[in-house]
């Protein structure tokens, strides 16, 4: 929508990832542009979380490869971050030093993590437990750490895995809210796996449709609405009432 | 939840600290009580004061108590900084790699059942009754916990952080410094308590079969001329010594793991 077609951030050909026999990923292929946000969709334990892996070189594909920037992805040259599926602060450091944790992993000068890790406090509303412990800390207010922590990276790409999959539906609406308010100051690009359909049309510029496993790309579909996005307007249901039948591989 | 609540609450300290000052109390009064009734098998408070004195005025082989402490602690000490430093390495090597737990964790296992002491003649015979051999034997006893413990913590890492260490592009010397050892730490300092008991009893026990100076050689000394308060004021020693260097480790272990308290 509106993004430059020649700016591909991430290029992913023939992607196909087996476990032993088990095929999880089939001949995956598509492209993301820069700056886009992408939802990714489909049948529970379809793959999604497996094709972050790859993407993260967490997992290493069988056949196919990930590009970013037209480089074979890889963490230690490209600027990712990713909030993972469970809470992963650390519990050993600080909610400050889980926000410096990736900075410091890259060596970015003091100054610019201070810098940086100020701003997130402030944006995410941290201040009051910068000082705390993870075990100290409700499960939102981890999340938000998490989320934090992600886009201190200011990251090229930037992953989420079904991050708002324990939060109650406030606390979602939320953070749903906030994600897409670091995503248009930061200017990142995102993939947001979900397999809640409603949260893919509230957030998504273009939602991918996996099939059942082994899974490939059903379809893609782009969300031609502006945001803020009213759930209960009429087109938005429409869009959701299409993904929700696209994605029942039963049919 | 529930514990956490109570183990907060200030009447629940007061009451453990209460419960504790109380067990010593009988414990104190219990000795008192029988040895006023035997003070040949158990010297009296008074008689064990009088002994530790006399250590001081009429040194035994020319050195007074302190020196005889010294000369067990230094032992201890110079064998743990070796057994730490090897040990904790040791540790991470095969808690991490599978092929190096695989070829050094099976001979490690090997040689892990042998009591230390069992040790003393096989030293003795090749290094003498030295320095050295002391020392090594306390090394044998001590680094055993220390490598188990951290071998144990390593293993413990959860896959979840180590991918996150990846996603964030860590080299393998920031996962082991951010990641590894800060999820083994907890574990390595349970290893190095345990590590400063054994070597505090293993250098006793070198000590008895063959030192001039060492409290181990004063329970010896004390034992041959069934001098029973020498004996207790050895044992009593070793107690506060062994009860300073557990705490010495409990605040550090605070200082460097803040977050497990």
């Amino acid at each position: 929508m509106g993004k430059d077609a020649s700016a591909v951030k991430v290029d992913v050909r023939n992607l196909t990832k087996c476990f032993g026999d088990l095929r999880v990923l089939d001949n995956l292929s598509f492209q993301i542009q820069k700056g886009e946000f992408v939802c990714v969709v489909g049948p529970t334990g379809c793959g999604k979380t497996t094709f972050l892996n790859c993407l993260t070189r967490i997992y290493e594909p069988t056949e196919g490869n990930l590009y970013i920037d037209g480089e074979p992805t890889d963490p230690k040259k490209h600027s990712l971050a990713r909030v993972f599926q469970e809470p992963s602060a650390i519990p050993w450091l600080s909610v400050r030093d889980n926000l410096e944790f990736g900075l410091k992993i890259k060596r970015y000068p003091t100054a610019e993590i201070q810098k940086r890790v100020e701003m997130i406090i402030e944006l995410m509303g941290l201040k009051d437990m910068q000082k705390k412990y993870p075990k100290e800390l409700s499960v939102s207010a981890l999340q938000r750490v998490i989320i934090g922590r992600a886009f201190a990276m200011q990251p090229d790409l930037l992953l989420m895995d079904e991050p708002y999959g324990q939060m109650d539906i406030k606390m979602r609406f939320y953070l749903e809210d906030e994600v897409l308010r670091l995503w248009r100051e930061l200017q990142s690009t995102v993939v947001f796996i979900t397999h809640n359909i409603e949260e893919a049309v509230y957030l998504a510029e273009r939602v991918l449709i996996l099939t059942n496993k082994p899974a490939s790309i059903k379809e893609e579909v782009y969300i031609d609405l502006p945001h803020p996005r009213d759930v209960t307007q009429h087109r938005f249901i429409e869009y959701r009432n299409y993904i929700t039948d696209k994605i029942k591989w039963w049919e | 939840m529930y514990n956490s609540y109570l183990s907060k609450s200030k009447g629940y300290k007061i009451c453990m600290i209460l419960l504790s000052v109380l067990s010593v109390g009988l414990l104190i009064g219990s000795y008192v009580w029988v040895s006023g009734r035997n003070a040949v098998l158990l010297p009296s408070v008074g008689q064990i004061w009088a002994r530790c004195v006399k250590l001081f005025v009429n040194p035994i082989k020319g050195v007074n108590l302190l020196a005889h402490v010294w000369a067990s602690l230094r032992r201890v000490l110079l064998a743990l900084l070796f057994s730490w430093t090897a040990g904790v390495v040791f540790g991470i090597l095969i808690g991490w790699s599978k092929t190096l737990n695989a070829i050094f964790g099976s001979i490690f296992e090997l040689f892990r059942p042998i009591p230390p002491i069992a040790w003393i003649p096989i030293v003795i015979m090749w290094f003498g009754i030295g320095e050295f051999p002391k020392i090594l034997i306390v090394i044998i006893g001590s680094i055993v916990p220390v490598v188990v413990n951290t071998r144990a913590g390593v293993s413990l890492v959860e896959q979840q952080y180590v991918d996150v260490g990846t996603v964030f592009g860590a080299d393998n010397r920031q996962m082991l410094s951010n990641i590894i050892m800060p999820v083994a730490l907890p574990s390595i300092f349970a290893g190095l308590r345990t590590s400063v008991s054994s070597g505090w009893t293993v250098v006793l026990a070198a000590e008895m079969l063959g030192a001039d100076h060492g409290v181990g050689a004063l329970v010896t000394r004390g034992w041959n001329a069934s001098d029973m308060a020498l004996v207790l004021v050895s044992i009593i020693v070793i107690a506060i010594i062994g009860a300073l260097l557990s705490v010495g480790l409990s605040l550090a272990e605070k200082v460097v793991c803040p977050w497990n308290q």
